[in-house]
């Protein structure tokens, strides 16, 4: 099969998987129990206040209906062009659109995911390479075990561990929040602090974004790390056995060339699609650091959210990420036929 | 004098098997070291309600928060609780949530996975979807809002890390079954008239097994820390119950006030059981892995 | 290992050092003023070495004189111009406040909507009302003029006749008259069908208010229903607070708009300060920023003190410690932990200051339909077991008070009912389960519930010690059960939990708001099902302290109530916590009172 022809397959199969996951959030989000009407009324509430709240939040329409409204909402492109996010519905706390709450949280989530993936993609496949050249050297097992430990740490012991030795006793970094307090944050064009701060010329707000940036994001990018030292360990020492290493050697090649020429450009693809399903799972790693960090992303959204039981926010925020996640995974899937033909088949 | 010999049979198999795994070299020491210390903290968590010098939920049973000292070795919390008998006894809820959680993605996730890749077919492309669009959920949300839905409690928080991981199980279980169904010996046995669950279970199942393994081992790290996490959030167990997520939690907030001996202890207590975990199933994979043997 | 791995492994390494150094010197040097404007003062203090040196030399020189005359004189420019730039940044420094803090604006700005602290507190700072309470008020009852200058009601009490200041200006050029009242209230009442959660709703406005008429361009006329004691504390809510009709439509709540302050709410600005920047990130605040009100009508008062409040909002308690700790950030409110504040008493680089306890109220409540907690004997038992003071002292070190009555200390009707139960008193307590059969074999068992999503602080640690407490009789034995916030609430409504610790905020500070927690149908105890007599007898002292003014008759009519609620211990008092907030040293005029406001308008930086 030409690569074309993948790749249209690929795009429509993925339609049925969304229609999937959007209805299994929405039956998941009215399935479990947990009403936000009561949460309304601290104090006693009468049966016609009940049922004007619960007609405020759209509760009040029999559950066929909530969801075809739902989906409309979705798809409804004239909306998203008015207001530059989709129709999520309402808040059902605040009655704010869960559209623009969502794509205004994204954008941190996103930032802080991006860094902690670049930490952790260069530190893993580095440590992994040197890891698997010397194979059962004292430093392969040291590499290995500083992995696996790094993948066992909770995530946030090591945050609240970096934020005390670089935040409180160094003093060297901020503890929380994407920018210093005392400074004004950068125009908001993509959302990203540091590339706003670039676009806007300002160097001192792109040090400033990334200096609240480092601590968050090494956090989740030594935890990670762990996943990619192995990953790319197993793949390289799969790899260097092969026959064409060997002959890549013969041929008198120097060493380096035969390790990131040709091994490890070989072994990449797994290493690509864990890279690129890890950077869509981040979310749930994210979740715990935000908290921690006091970075106002989409995990933490979701968390206060839930406190709520605001069921069209936490729907807007796991179709967005559902959304994201099945299109990093169609992207990754396409590169993947595309750098190996046999994927087509 | 037959339980005496079978006792003696099973001892006897155990214990060559343990120790030949020393001769397959780093991998296999990884395993050894990996159940070297989950034992040890299993039977810490089992013992250390007899053998801790406190209560480990009784109040003001020394100063409030004072730092490790001789009578109080890994000092005490705001509400002078013993932390060393909390360390000691901290480990069971955990220990709960994690071996009910796969026991729970086992019986789902496996025979699913098992069925829907041997039957093949319009089935096996449903059920495919409907896993591939569950796998996309992000997952520590829906533990947390699964376990803040149904309430604090074991069973709860078990089944809201499980829901997450059955399609894991299923992955691994049909890509194994898809590759092993063809097979030559498979096929005999479906020419000679055996039944599809005798194939299922006697031919095709074992050779699942090992992966499986390796899945379980990873689950259960996972579920350690997933439980932590969602003690952090507020969704874990009752107070009175010792519990080490709930130390990470409370000690998160002491940790400002100078009081590190609050998470320190019970973290690395939780450290060192996933990392017990993850050796046990990094050895595996290692050794099961046919690319690598030499 | 190969070379090129090590080159590489030791660039990197290389330039994270070079990096992070990097980022640490630009930072240090570029972003903190008081060090730059200390380098200023050295260097205006070597400036005036050398020009005081130059002079020396140039009385010693004569044919130098003129030259260094010249030299002076540039001196002398540049020393005037250093100090001109010096007194900029410290005036700048001075003239913006910054203030961290957990809570966040729940929903809008809005007073026909807003019921939660924070947004009561930001409506505070741009929005006025016709009366409010005194700063420093124990009583809560102490109320001073604001846009009404004065005010008197009828014999009856239902008629309340407020005469409005003069020459208070909008900053559209309009003037502040009878009309724009009569509006707010009008509207207030207006959207109740429409936001049935809204502090109107929740207080009663159109069960109160009967109308509004505006008597003449400068009176109001409050016609109420019945005589109603707190009308004032009413008329100090925030949800009284007068809203601008150009931008507070009769029929619509006004949401939050990105982008728009002006347009985020229907206040009107009336006060110190005005809202000049609101922004969100999903569903959390990022920054709120309040300007002084150029058209503020209490010129003379010099109010606001400082010129800027920027709120930054952090998402949790320890994460506000450290920042506040490190001095990234002014003053902390809300919610440093108990802990935390008593910690930083010590630190030196910050100062700590402590109000009066009086909300938020945290009690015991017992649910009547679940067997024996129908027969107050076995909820007076549980009562007497409680040892409150145990729990203050350790989980609240010298901050929470132990209260034996509803009504805070200070406030009229505070008494200490509560006491004769006793603390620890493990006798009355074994010899009233007695009577019911109970004993060291046959325990009373029953749950007790606790929140567990961090809405009350240190609940968990709470319920452990009570359970302690209360099992420490012998007598009894109890399950806790945890719930979070959202599950606790839907809890209560069913009425399942069988125990629980609950807490409750005022919204107007007079025992009227206190009270009444003994038997509030909302709360759905089932009290008056179970001892109709005593609720009665209850509710008739309440109305009758309800519609008087004479406060000693008030006083003799609460503290006939507590003796009620001491015998039938439909629900329990437990503590009252104090507000607390964390400050650099230099910032002065932190008051605290009754109320938990926190008036931003009189803090300034000092030295």
């Amino acid at each position: 099969m030409g690569l074309r022809s993948y790749i249209i397959t690929r795009i429509l199969l993925t339609i049925p998987t969304l229609l999937l996951l959007l209805s299994m959030v929405f039956l998941f989000m009215r399935v479990l129990p947990g009403d936000p009407v009561y949460l309304h009324f601290e104090k006693k509430a009468t049966p016609e206040q009940v049922e004007q709240m619960r007609h405020l939040l759209g509760l009040d329409k029999p559950l066929w209906t909530q969801y075809i409204d739902y989906l409309l909402g979705l798809v409804n492109f004239r909306y998203f062009l008015q207001h530059g996010y989709p129709n999520l519905g309402k808040s059902m706390q605040n009655y704010e659109p869960v559209g623009g709450q969502v794509f205004s949280a994204f954008p941190a989530t996103l930032e802080l995911a991006i860094y902690s993936m670049l930490i952790a993609s260069v530190m893993g496949i580095l440590l992994g390479v040197i890891s698997s050249k010397s194979y059962n050297s004292v430093l392969d097992h040291l590499i290995r075990g500083l992995g696996t430990i790094a993948y066992a740490i909770p995530v946030f012991f090591l945050g609240i561990m970096f934020q005390l030795i670089f935040g409180v006793y160094l003093h060297w970094l901020p503890t929380g929040l994407r920018i210093n307090p005392n400074v004004q944050p950068p125009a908001h064009i993509t959302g990203l602090y540091t590339l706003d701060s670039l676009l806007e010329g300002n160097l001192f707000k792109f040090f400033e974004s990334l200096k609240a940036l480092l601590l968050p994001s090494l956090t989740l990018g030594i935890v990670l790390s762990g996943m990619f030292i192995r990953l790319t360990r197993t793949n390289m020492l799969e790899t260097l056995r092969l026959d064409f290493v060997t002959a890549a050697r013969a041929r008198g090649l120097k060493e380096s060339t035969v390790t990131y020429g040709y091994a490890l450009r070989n072994a990449f693809l797994p290493i690509l699609t864990m890279m690129g399903l890890q950077f869509a799972m981040l979310l749930g790693g994210a979740i715990l650091t935000e908290t921690t960090f006091s970075w106002p992303g989409l995990g933490s959204y979701i968390v206060s959210r839930i406190n709520y039981r605001d069921y069209t926010a936490i729907q807007g925020a796991v179709v967005m990420f559902g959304l994201f996640v099945t299109l990093v995974s169609l992207v990754v899937d396409i590169l993947y036929a595309y750098f190996d033909p046999r994927i087509r088949l | 004098m037959n339980e005496v010999k079978i006792k003696r049979s099973i001892l006897a198999r155990l214990i060559p098997r343990l120790t030949s795994l020393t001769k397959r070299g780093p991998s296999g020491w990884m395993i050894i070291v990996g159940i070297v210390i989950v034992s040890a903290l299993v039977i810490m968590t089992v013992i250390g309600p007899y053998v801790s010098p406190h209560d480990p939920s009784a109040i003001l049973v020394g100063p409030i928060r004072a730092p490790p000292s001789l009578q109080f070795p890994m000092g005490t919390n705001h509400l002078g609780q013993d932390m060393l008998s909390r360390v000691l006894c901290g480990g069971s809820i955990m220990l709960q949530v994690a071996a009910f959680s796969v026991l729970i993605c086992f019986i789902i996730g496996v025979p699913i996975g098992l069925f829907s890749s041997y039957v093949g077919g319009f089935f096996d492309s449903a059920c495919s979807l409907v896993i591939d669009a569950l796998y996309a959920f992000p997952g520590l949300v829906i533990a947390i809002a699964i376990a803040a839905m149904l309430g604090p409690g074991v069973i709860n928080m078990a089944l809201s890390i499980a829901v997450v991981y059955i399609p894991s199980y299923f992955r691994i279980v049909r890509s194994q079954v898809l590759s092993i169904k063809e097979l030559a010996y498979v096929e005999a046995a479906r020419a000679s008239g055996s039944k599809w669950y005798t194939i299922l279970f006697r031919y095709i199942f074992p050779n699942v097994i090992p992966s499986i393994v390796v899945v379980v081992t990873i689950n259960f790290a996972d579920a350690i820390l997933t439980a932590a996490g969602l003690t952090f959030i507020g969704l874990g167990v009752a107070v009175n119950i010792p519990d080490w997520g709930w130390d990470l939690t409370k000690g998160r907030e002491l940790i400002a006030s100078g009081t590190w001996w609050v998470i320190t202890f019970p973290g690395i207590m939780i450290i060192l059981l996933a990392l017990g975990f993850t050796f046990i199933g990094e050895g595996l994979s290692e050794l099961l892995n046919p690319k690598l043997q030499r | 290992m190969e070379r090129a791995e090590l080159t590489i492994v030791v660039l990197v390494l290389i330039g994270i050092i070079v990096s992070s150094g990097t980022m640490y010197y630009t930072a240090t040097v570029v972003s903190n003023v008081s060090t730059v404007s200390d380098d200023m003062s050295t260097l205006r203090e070597s400036m005036l070495n050398l020009t005081s040196t130059v002079r020396d030399l140039a009385t010693i020189t004569g044919t130098l004189a003129e030259a260094m005359g010249e030299f002076t004189q540039t001196l002398a420019d540049l020393e005037a111009r250093l100090a001109a730039i010096e007194a900029s940044l410290a005036a700048k420094a001075k003239e913006t406040l910054i203030v961290g803090t957990t809570d966040g604006v729940e929903a809008t700005l809005d007073p026909a909507q807003a019921y939660d602290y924070f947004g009561w507190c930001i409506l505070q700072q741009i929005a006025e009302t016709l009366v409010s309470v005194k700063p420093g008020s124990i009583s809560g009852t102490d109320f001073q003029p604001e846009l009404a200058a004065s005010w008197n009601s009828s014999t009856d009490g239902k008629t309340w006749d407020f005469t409005l200041r003069q020459g208070i200006m909008l900053p559209d050029g309009t003037e502040f008259n009878a009309t724009h009242v009569k509006y707010s209230f009008d509207r207030a009442i207006n959207l109740i069908p429409d936001i049935p959660d809204g502090a109107p709703a929740n207080l009663g406005y159109d069960q109160i208010i009967n109308y509004t008429e505006a008597l003449s361009r400068y009176t109001v006329r409050f016609v109420l229903n019945d005589a109603f004691g707190p009308f004032l504390g009413i008329m100090a809510c925030r949800s009284s607070a007068i809203v601008d009709p150009a931008y507070a439509p009769m029929d619509a709540q006004v949401n939050y708009t990105s982008g728009d302050p002006r347009g985020s709410t229907a206040a009107a600005f009336l006060a110190p300060y005005y809202l000049s920047r609101w922004e969100r990130v999903g569903d959390k605040d990022i920054e709120i920023r309040l300007d002084k009100n150029p058209y503020y009508w209490n010129a003379t008062s010099e109010y606001p003190k400082t010129k800027t409040i920027i709120f930054r909002f952090y998402r949790d308690f320890s994460t506000l410690r450290l920042a506040i700790e490190a001095g990234d950030i002014d003053m902390a409110f809300r919610h440093i932990s108990a802990i935390d504040a008593l910690d930083l008493e010590d630190n030196p680089n910050v100062e700590v200051w402590w109000g009066p306890p009086g909300a938020p109220l945290q009690m015991l409540c017992f649910q009547e339909n679940h067997e024996p907690l129908n027969d107050s004997r076995v909820r007076k038992a549980i009562a007497a077991a409680i040892n409150r003071t145990a729990v203050c002292a350790t989980l609240f070190p010298g901050l929470a008070n132990p209260t034996y009555s509803m009504i805070p200390p200070g406030m009229l009707g505070h008494t200490e009912a509560f006491t004769k139960l006793g603390d620890l008193n493990y006798t009355l307590t074994r010899s009233l389960l007695a009577e019911l059969g109970y004993n060291e074999t046959n325990k009373l068992e029953f749950d007790l519930w606790y929140e567990s999503s961090g809405h009350y602080p240190l609940s968990a640690e709470q319920a452990l010690m009570l359970k302690q407490q209360i099992e420490g009789s012998g007598v009894i034995e109890i399950t806790l059960r945890p719930a979070d916030w959202p599950s606790y609430r839907a809890n209560r409504n069913a009425g399942i939990m069988d125990v629980f610790i609950y807490g409750w905020y005022p919204d107007y500070f007079d025992p009227d708001d206190y009270v009444f927690l003994y038997w509030a149908s909302w709360l759905n105890l089932h009290y008056s099902t179970w001892s109709p007599a005593a609720y009665a007898e209850q509710v008739a002292l309440y109305n009758e302290a309800r519609y008087t003014s004479n406060t000693t008759l008030r006083v003799e009519l609460y503290s006939q109530i507590e003796d009620i609620s001491v015998e039938q211990c439909s629900i329990v008092p437990l503590y009252l916590m104090p507000p607390w907030a964390v400050t650099k040293p230099n910032v002065k005029g932190v008051v605290f009172d009754i109320t938990q406001d926190m008036r931003y308008w009189l803090i300034y930086i000092g030295d």
